[in-house]
């Protein structure tokens, strides 16, 4: 758990008084403590972190700077991705970022450049902050710091929700496949996902259709679709291409609705929503 | 908890003019004290002063809060742009130019949560836990509370203001944030407005200090009369 105190504003030496008075005083000494300071303002800082046996880290921010103390000695969780197939990275890191506490650091190592890269997007677009990336040896990494997602101005939209179309149904594996990935990357970068199976698409809902379709690397997509649906997205089926399929409420898959094509316009329209199609 | 004994060694070891006021920020309409009504329409400083001095015990939520600059730094409703950006303060004349004044307000302390409402009692008779204890003091109770601050561990204090919005990001605000006290002269809305008079100096207290700085007092007393 890392506390976050605002000094802005307050000059050297004030700012060190000011860090010493706050470190004596922490609930949990285990605790690390980022000060955001004006630039300048970190002067003394060192000898604080020294006299409380913390280890100083200072980063330049566009209009602050960061002294980060954190306990000397204390260890960053780590995870090593290397060999994890596309999105599987990505979900694992999400996951792991989902639960730490706002301040809390994860260091990932791979020994794809691509996959660091490729967390490295993620982690930005789930609004937390790539802190340290490069290589060490034959190992790629970077270190990824768990924040707040900052909410937009209402003169922006943010397009935190993402609705993926899927057309083709179990047909296309590759395809079937691809929705619900994309969907579960998604979901672990902290969007909003809503998933509309449309024409073949709704195929995928028919319960036990979707047992019968395993990729080598991954789960089986009946069940990559039911942790989707656990993971909180939403999933309808065109009700019209359904009717051409005989196929009924009833067929589908728990936690798959019918909705009409009002509702697939209204969610096309929305432009909170990035639209993927499949 | 019961403050009810620190309160009233506090304000005799002092010899505080009213109560010291706990204050708490509600999350939710759940979060606040069971019997605890709304108050009337007013400013943050009032609502500590009418505590303080009347001993009245109620909350505001953005309705009941009049200064929208206090409400929104304690994350009641959100900051009024023209508070936010500076450009009030550079008219009424506090800052020389426009970059002042916005490098003031951005540098002020603003709660990053948001909250349902602020709760005000006196300390003696809270039904609450505290997120903070307001205490209004002449600079010489405000000395005496700082010796005792530093009695147990020593050191130095740092306090910060800007002489705006002081009541609330000041003594509320920046104390919750860092967990230790800070001391605010005021500002022309608490001291026009609420009635902070010319001699006193507002502080914000950690709760979990005051057991400490109580502690200190006595000894203060004792070796010093």
């Amino acid at each position: 758990m890392a506390k976050t105190v605002s000094a802005l504003g307050i000059k050297a030496p004030n700012a060190s008084i000011l860090a010493d008075n706050v470190v004596k005083h922490l609930d949990d000494p285990a605790e690390t403590v980022v000060f955001l300071l004006s630039p300048g303002a970190e002067e003394g800082m060192e000898a604080v972190a020294g006299k409380h046996g913390y280890t100083l880290e200072i980063t330049s921010a566009e209009n602050h700077t960061e002294a980060r103390m954190t306990p000397t000695g204390s260890t960053m969780e780590e995870i090593d991705v290397s060999g994890d197939f596309c999105p599987g990275p990505v979900i694992t890191v999400g996951t792991i970022l989902a639960t730490l506490p706002v301040g809390e650091r994860l260091k990932v190592t791979s020994t794809s450049a691509d996959s660091i890269a490729d967390i490295a997007a993620a982690v930005e677009s789930s609004g937390s902050k790539v802190v340290k990336q490069g290589a060490d040896g034959e190992k790629h990494y970077l270190i990824a710091e768990k924040a707040e997602k900052q909410e937009s101005s209402q003169a922006v939209v943010a397009r935190d929700r993402v609705l993926i179309a899927q057309s083709n149904g179990i047909g296309n594996a590759e395809r079937a496949y691809a929705t619900f990935l994309f969907a579960k990357a998604a979901q672990s970068m902290g969007k909003e996902v809503t998933v509309f199976l449309l024409m073949d698409g709704v195929s995928m809902a028919r319960q036990g259709n979707a047992a019968v379709v395993k990729h080598p690397a991954f789960d089986r997509l009946d069940h990559l679709m039911d942790e989707v649906i656990r993971g909180g997205a939403t999933v309808y089926a065109c009700e019209m291409s359904a009717k051409f399929r005989g196929i009924g409420q009833a067929d589908l898959v728990d936690g798959v609705r019918l909705a009409g094509a009002a509702t697939y316009i209204q969610l096309l329209s929305d432009p909170a929503n990035a639209v993927v199609n499949f | 908890m019961s403050y009810e004994t620190t309160a009233t060694e506090l304000i005799e070891l002092l010899g505080l003019k009213g109560s010291p006021v706990a204050v708490k920020l509600a999350k939710t309409a759940d979060d606040v004290p069971a019997g605890y009504a709304k108050v009337e329409k007013s400013r943050h400083c009032q609502f500590v002063q009418d505590a303080r001095l009347k001993g009245a015990a109620g909350y505001a939520t953005a309705d009941e809060h009049q200064c929208k600059g206090g409400a929104g730094v304690m994350g009641i409703g959100p900051l009024p742009e023209h508070l936010a950006n500076g450009s009030t303060y550079h008219k009424l004349g506090n800052f020389k130019t426009a970059e002042g004044a916005l490098e003031t307000v951005a540098a002020m302390p603003k709660s990053t949560e948001k909250f349902y409402a602020s709760v005000y009692a006196p300390l003696e008779t809270a039904a609450f836990e505290p997120d903070v204890v307001v205490i209004v003091a002449t600079p010489r109770q405000a000395l005496r509370l700082t010796q005792a601050s530093l009695h147990a561990h020593g050191g130095r204090v740092s306090s910060d203001y800007s002489g705006i919005q002081s009541i609330c990001a000041d003594a509320v605000v920046a104390v919750i944030q860092r967990g230790v006290p800070n001391m605010t002269l005021g500002c022309n809305g608490s001291r026009k407005n609420s009635g902070i008079a010319e001699d006193e100096v507002i502080l914000g207290i950690p709760p979990a200090h005051l057991d400490g700085i109580v502690e200190a007092l006595k000894i203060f007393k004792e070796k010093w009369g």
